[in-house]
């Protein structure tokens, strides 16, 4: 299930969302976001992506979101493979 | 889940009742239901607005940001997480976030699920919402250039619902192409090469929506090829108008309009503004240019 929903949000960002403006308020994006989460904490992390993706709405001001203190430095990781 | 999504049949079902009888005195059953259709793309779109009217002032309040974006830029040139970190937090401080949000997208979703279902529903005498009893049969027979609403391209053998479709499907396909590529070309402020692999990929999927389009309209009912279709003429038209009225600070229709606005005197001239105090160590003559930065395509 968790492997499920992680290739789901990696199937997202890979042929959907790319190639189009950014949309996202926060940092990390969303997806990023909700990935990070569902890695750390399973079920919860959807749960906990799920609210951001609510609270990421045309009245919030965004900013920077990581799902936990140890996601920031999985991101960089990502981002620097 | 058709309970969960019920009340949103009801919504759906009702503004394309009301716009069918709102036109009941043309007497044209096919005009009434597709207008039905893309009255409430236009009706859906209205709402939106004042939220797109909303990201695009917080856009352009970026301006005032410039020099902090630029300091950002340049001191965490390197750490590119570090550097969206930064910007995000400058956005925050100061109440402006240029992004859209991704709630309102999703949101969208549902609609569009209602839509494909109430006409997927139509053409197997299924009511939903509003749309039964005689509604329902006199929407099963009205037809869009001679393309039942409620038909699709592999679910008929008829040959006009197949060209039909397949000119909604090219128009479709063709609107989200211009649409696109009139943003990258002209509304994007340049980029620079850190995000170069980003505009490969944009480049990329400018050319395979073309083809997921096709892939996924052949399953569509004629009715929600209709929506899809307006849907990217409003998204390209909306566009269109704030590219050329408004174009995002930095983009070359934003240099183009000021260009504009220059040889007709409403801004002052940048260059002859300052060349009182560079006169004196430039050689006067020709006319400085706008300063055009390096294009990087």
């Amino acid at each position: 299930m968790k492997k499920f929903t992680l290739d789901l949000v990696n199937k997202y960002q890979k042929y959907i969302s790319v190639g189009r403006p950014q949309k996202c308020k926060y940092y990390p994006s969303c997806s990023n976001y909700t990935s990070l989460a569902i890695e750390e904490f399973g079920a919860k992390g959807l749960l906990m992506g799920l609210w951001r993706l609510i609270r990421c709405n045309p009245f919030s001001n965004g900013g920077v979101d990581y799902p936990s203190e140890s996601s920031r430095d999985r991101l960089k990781e990502r981002l620097s493979a | 889940m058709g309970s969960i999504l019920n009340p949103l049949y009801t919504a759906v079902s009702w503004v394309m009742i009301t716009f069918h009888d709102l036109l009941s005195f043309t007497n044209n059953e096919d005009l009434q239901w597709s207008v039905g259709i893309i009255g409430l793309v236009i009706l859906i779109r209205i709402i939106l607005i004042p939220l797109f009217v909303k990201q695009i002032k917080s856009q352009r309040a970026l301006t005032a940001l410039q020099p902090h974006m630029k300091a950002i830029q340049k001191k965490y040139k390197d750490d590119r997480q570090k550097q969206s970190e930064e910007m995000m937090k400058l956005y925050k401080e100061h109440k402006t976030n240029p992004f859209a949000s991704c709630f309102p997208i999703l949101a969208q979703a549902p609609i569009f699920f209602a839509l494909f279902t109430v006409l997927n529903g139509i053409s197997q005498n299924r009511p939903h919402g509003l749309l039964k009893g005689e509604y329902l049969i006199s929407a099963q027979q009205a037809s869009f250039f001679g393309a039942p609403l409620s038909g699709t391209f592999l679910g008929s053998s008829d040959g006009i619902t197949k060209i039909i479709s397949i000119v909604l499907i090219i128009f479709m396909s063709a609107t989200t192409f211009t649409t696109q590529r009139q943003l990258m070309v002209k509304g994007m402020p340049k980029m620079d090469s850190s995000n170069n692999m980003m505009l490969q990929q944009q480049k990329i999927m400018l050319y395979l929506f073309p083809v997921i389009f096709a892939v996924t309209g052949v399953n569509f009912p004629v009715g929600v090829l209709i929506y899809w279709s307006t849907t990217n003429l409003w998204t390209w038209g909306q566009q269109y108008y704030v590219i050329k009225r408004n174009p995002t600070p930095g983009s070359p229709a934003y240099e183009e309009l000021q260009r504009k606005k220059i040889e007709k005197g409403v801004i002052p001239n940048p260059d002859e503004a300052t060349s009182g105090d560079t006169a004196l160590e430039e050689p006067k003559g020709q006319r400085k240019q706008p300063k055009k930065k390096k294009k990087k395509r």
